[in-house]
């Protein structure tokens, strides 16, 4: 079989189809996979001329031969993949030889980038390797992907649909990094958890440049890795690539020697290549490897190695918090992702994101706020719920390599938890308590860990995923206990050699300046051996603590990071505007001081009522700030300043609002929306920032809206008011049609238009009632409709 | 870089010191950060029925605008550039984080991705320092159609090269993208297409609004 061997004897891939076919005077472009019906004989002859080389995999003709590529030729993916597999198969008949299904790209981006969502990117995965598996396939190869998200929706459905062994290569460039970003420590340690057969790297680069990258490759995982580089670079006027066959095969050898048994090309090579390739691998064994490991969890950009301290962001969380609960509740996800943003701004490393609460269907909601978090915060995530669906459904759509918090020494909870963390490759966090409570003693609570430890080790999760919470408790009430917990940390990391999570604002409660109590017992425990404290890093007092503890260790080389932290260059500890005594509201709304007018806006509030905050302060200084702006005065970023100052004020109104238990100030409430096909939606989001802050309530349905969502939206909120939104000519007939569909209904909303292309000649002529140049206009015509 | 970028905020020199201040700081993080990417090739063109045909792929270059620009044209490279998708993701993280900036940033990536247009551009020039250089343009401009977009992709293989993709509806996917022709010729080129009427934002551009031009 073949992943018996597999890294332990070197194998031979093909090289490259599309190259060969545009020398064998086939014009680029088009869709390469229609060949299988029209031309099998030419493919049949490459085929055999890769096995006569030495190919001992070949690749059947199906990289693009997905729905959405597919979608223009009016061939099916069944179809197409059937024969493909069915050429690749009569070609080897008669020898060892395996034939791959191939899956390339889909060649959409997907969220956050684009608007092809993980769900539907799995779907069109699944569909084909279903039809590979059917049509006789020996293994599936996915390739040249450059979105690890893309990777993982395609790992998945092979995984969960076929019995198909699996590879993936991913293209990087020589900055070690794919076009989106991902690092290779971050696929590397993804793809593994995920579960892929061997993991490598095809395209974009000639072996020279690939070998440091390979190299790094193999010390980040244990899986076995493929090499399947380009035959060098191409030449822009007659695309040749510029190394030998000679040249290629020799380049490929500092990739054996660093840990590479999967060999094969990409672009630019041919059966010629492969042969030299097959002559200069003769004889050879693979080479011992060096896996480097270690606690690790990452986002594709942001690879998190666990060798020091590192801070665990606690306020994506509602316990005690009525704001909070409030955005849960009416699923304001713009809210969550503030609160996340913050932390990560502050200088937390990773966010523990937990959003159960009485009325919240966490299964649906956990994974909605990680995609949002996603796309706006790159810090890993640590999902926080005790619910096995939400966390299936959280880890799921990550994107890279997340933690679970938490399972304990239960046996039904291990036996339930364990099996998904397994599955999707994260971290776990497991906390030393079981139905017997919490061990009084540090030895009690150790015994525990270990447990917890065997459980994970014997379900197949690696020892470095395992991350041990001793549990503080407060100390206003067992005194005692703050020291077993320490002791139990202590051990925990010397003894098992684990990674050490405690939350520690709990031992303060009860107490006056708990921060003080909360600081001394954050740095105790990190001498005693605490990685992961889970804390909140807008706490200035606790992220100083760190900053000092990491200078001592030594991890903090040159305490440079510290300086930055203490001399002002950091974000993070500059002080709001010095002057904001001697300023008022007004002046704060007009200069854009967000943090100031948020201040300004609590004092205001002692002697004066939400409503009348906003009539007389907050609207007229926007106003001004709007005039200037039409007189060009005030330029965009300007207005918008002014416009999130105006955000704060409102921010601190709703809390007030919240804590009273009252309902919102709302002006009004109006949709906006990208429509269907257009991506570019900046100049909606502005709109939305500024209609917001003169307190009207937007739902923004987003970009690439269908014409059916909007009319769906206003018929279930009862909107009066729609403001839609086109970059481009190629979508005008989309916003056209939209308006069409809104104008049907019984009561239609009035429509406003707007977007770099749109007219007010062709705003009329399309049916829409305004025409708003800029943003400054939607709140004249807001007011027009909505008051 | 910073001049362009203001220019597209509509500032240009009426800008205060502050927000002159803010794009340029913008500017040289943004330009530290983010690498423009760029793919050519030159294709050899065949004039047919008043359309330029270019040899081994399926383009075709019709109408007027295609028809100035190339007269004297013997081959045409097809250029594209792209910020890529780590645009797109500070320019969501800045979205989600202040407008203000994320309006600054947005000026600065289309300034960032001409800039990397030209260094393409310069690069051409000086591999064929014999040939003379039509200005660029791109589909949208005049009447260059958008429908070009997926071809002028799939003959750059743009997807493999630069991660830079088509949608449905012919936009370019990283927003940051450029497609361009650019005309080579043993004759002198003239300046032809620079100024408003070969804008597909002149009708609501905020420059031309206040009299001004963004080509002067």
């Amino acid at each position: 079989m073949l992943t018996e061997t597999l890294g332990k004897k070197l194998l031979l891939l093909d090289g490259a189809m599309g190259t060969v076919l545009q020398q064998r005077g086939l014009p680029p472009g088009g869709q390469p996979e229609l060949l299988n019906l029209t031309r099998p004989e030419l493919l049949t002859s490459i085929y055999q001329e890769y096995i006569a080389a030495g190919s001992q995999v070949i690749y059947a003709n199906t990289f693009g031969a997905n729905r959405l590529k597919l979608s223009r030729t009016g061939r099916g993916v069944d179809e197409i993949v059937a024969s493909a597999v069915t050429v690749a198969r009569q070609a080897a008949a008669g020898t060892d030889t395996l034939v791959a299904l191939d899956i390339g790209p889909l060649g959409e981006l997907l969220e956050p980038m684009g608007s092809l969502s993980f769900e539907r990117a799995y779907d069109c995965f699944r569909e084909m390797a279903e039809a590979g598996e059917r049509a006789g396939a020996d293994l599936a190869v996915i390739e040249t992907m450059t979105d690890l998200y893309e990777a993982k929706a395609a790992l998945l459905a092979v995984k969960e649909n076929t019995r198909l062994p699996v590879f993936v290569t991913m293209s990087f460039d020589e900055s070690g990094r794919t076009f989106t970003g991902c690092t290779v420590a971050s696929m590397a340690r993804t793809l593994e958890g995920l579960g892929a057969d061997a993991i490598g790297l095809n395209c974009s680069l000639g072996p020279d440049l690939l070998a440091p990258l390979l190299r790094e490759l193999c010390e980040n995982t244990r899986l076995p890795v493929i090499a399947k580089p380009n035959a060098g670079l191409p030449d822009p006027v007659d695309g040749h690539y510029d190394m030998s066959p000679e040249e290629f095969a020799a380049a490929l050898l500092p990739c054996l020697e660093a840990g590479v048994t999967i060999f094969g090309g990409c672009c630019g090579t041919s059966p010629e290549y492969i042969r030299r390739l097959k002559e200069a691998l003769e004889g050879r064994i693979p080479a011992r490897r060096h896996y480097v490991g270690g606690s690790f969890v990452c986002t594709p950009v942001s690879p998190l190695r666990l060798d020091g301290v590192r801070v665990i962001g606690e306020r994506v969380n509602p316990t005690g918090k009525k704001r909070f609960q409030q955005a849960l509740l009416e699923q304001d996800l713009d809210y969550i992702l503030d609160v996340a943003i913050q932390q990560e701004d502050a200088g937390a490393d990773i966010l523990d994101v937990n959003v159960g609460f009485p009325g919240v269907d966490e299964a649906a909601m956990l994974p909605r706020v990680g995609k949002k978090l996603q796309s706006a915060v790159s810090l890993p995530l640590q999902l926080d719920s005790s619910n096995p669906d939400a966390l299936e459904a959280g880890l799921r759509v990550y994107n890279g390599k997340a933690a679970v918090n938490s399972v304990n020494g239960e046996r039904s909870v291990l036996d339930r938890i364990l099996p998904i963390v397994k599955k999707y490759g994260a971290s776990v966090v497991g906390l030393t308590l079981d139905k017997g409570g919490i061990p009084q003693t540090a030895e009690g609570r150790v015994a525990i860990a270990r447990r917890i430890l065997d459980a994970a080790l014997a379900h197949g999760i690696p020892k470095e995923d395992v991350w041990i919470d001793c549990l503080t408790l407060t100390v206003s009430a067992q005194q005692d206990q703050a020291a077993e917990t320490l002791k139990a940390v202590r051990t925990v990391r010397e003894e098992l050699g684990l990674q050490t999570v405690l939350g520690v604002s709990n031992i303060s409660f009860g107490l006056p300046s708990r921060s003080l109590i909360t600081q001394n017992f954050l740095i105790q425990a990190m001498a005693a051996g605490l990685t992961l404290p889970i804390i909140n890093p807008n706490q200035k007092e606790m992220l100083d603590a760190v900053a000092a503890f990491r200078v001592l260790s030594g991890e903090d080389t040159g305490c440079r990071a510290y300086v930055a932290r203490f001399t002002g260059v950091s974000p993070a500890v500059q002080a709001v505007s010095a002057q904001s005594g001697e300023m008022t509201l007004d002046d704060a709304i007009l200069r854009g001081l967000k943090a100031d007018a948020g201040k300004l806006a609590r004092a205001a509030l002692e002697h004066e009522d939400e409503l009348a905050l906003v009539e007389r302060h907050l609207i007229p200084a926007l106003d001004q700030v709007g005039e200037g702006y039409e007189q060009g005065k005030v330029f965009l970023p300007q207005l918008l300043s002014a416009a999130q100052a105006a955000q704060a004020v409102f921010e601190v109104i709703r809390a007030s609002i919240a804590v009273q238990g009252g309902a919102p100030v709302k002006k009004g409430t109006l949709i906006i929306a990208t429509v269907q096909g257009d991506i570019h939606d900046i100049g909606k989001n502005i709109v939305r920032t500024v209609l917001e802050n003169y307190g009207y309530e937007v739902l923004d349905l987003g970009r690439d809206v269908p014409p059916e969502t909007i009319v769906q939206s206003v018929t279930e909120h009862g909107v009066r008011l729609v403001g839609l939104s086109a970059l481009m000519t190629t979508t005008l007939p989309s916003m056209e049609e939209t308006i069409r569909q809104l104008k049907e209904l019984p009561q239609p909303p009035a429509i406003f238009v707007g977007g770099a292309v749109v007219t007010p000649e062709y705003a009329r002529k399309m049916g829409a009632d305004y025409y708003a140049k800029d943003a400054r206009q939607s709140v004249e015509i807001a007011r027009k409709v909505l008051g | 870089m910073a001049e362009e970028a203001l220019r597209y905020l509509g500032a240009g020199e009426g800008a205060p010191d502050s927000l002159r201040e803010q794009v340029s700081e913008a500017a040289k993080a943004l330009a530290a950060a983010v690498r423009p990417r760029y793919t050519y090739k030159i294709f050899d063109l065949d004039c047919e029925e008043g359309a330029f045909r270019l040899r081994n792929t399926a383009l075709s270059l019709s109408g007027e605008t295609a028809a100035r620009m190339l007269a004297q044209c013997d081959q045409a490279v097809l250029l594209a550039c792209t910020l890529g998708t780590n645009f797109d993701l500070r320019l969501l993280a800045a979205q989600a984080r202040d407008m203000a900036r994320a309006v600054i940033l947005d000026a600065c990536g289309s300034a960032l991705v001409e800039s990397g247009c030209d260094a393409a551009e310069a690069e051409i020039a000086a591999r064929f320092p014999e040939r003379y250089l039509t200005d660029r343009f791109s589909p949208g401009y005049g009447d260059l159609p958008l429908s070009l977009q997926p071809g002028i992709c799939a003959a750059l293989d743009t997807g493999r090269r630069l991660g830079l993709h088509t949608t449905e509806s012919l936009l370019l996917n990283p927003v940051k993208s450029v497609t361009a022709v650019i005309g080579l010729s043993d004759r002198p080129q003239m300046a032809r297409i620079r100024g408003c009427d070969f804008c597909t934002l002149r009708e609501n551009c905020a420059l031309r609004r206040g009299g001004k031009r963004c080509a002067d």
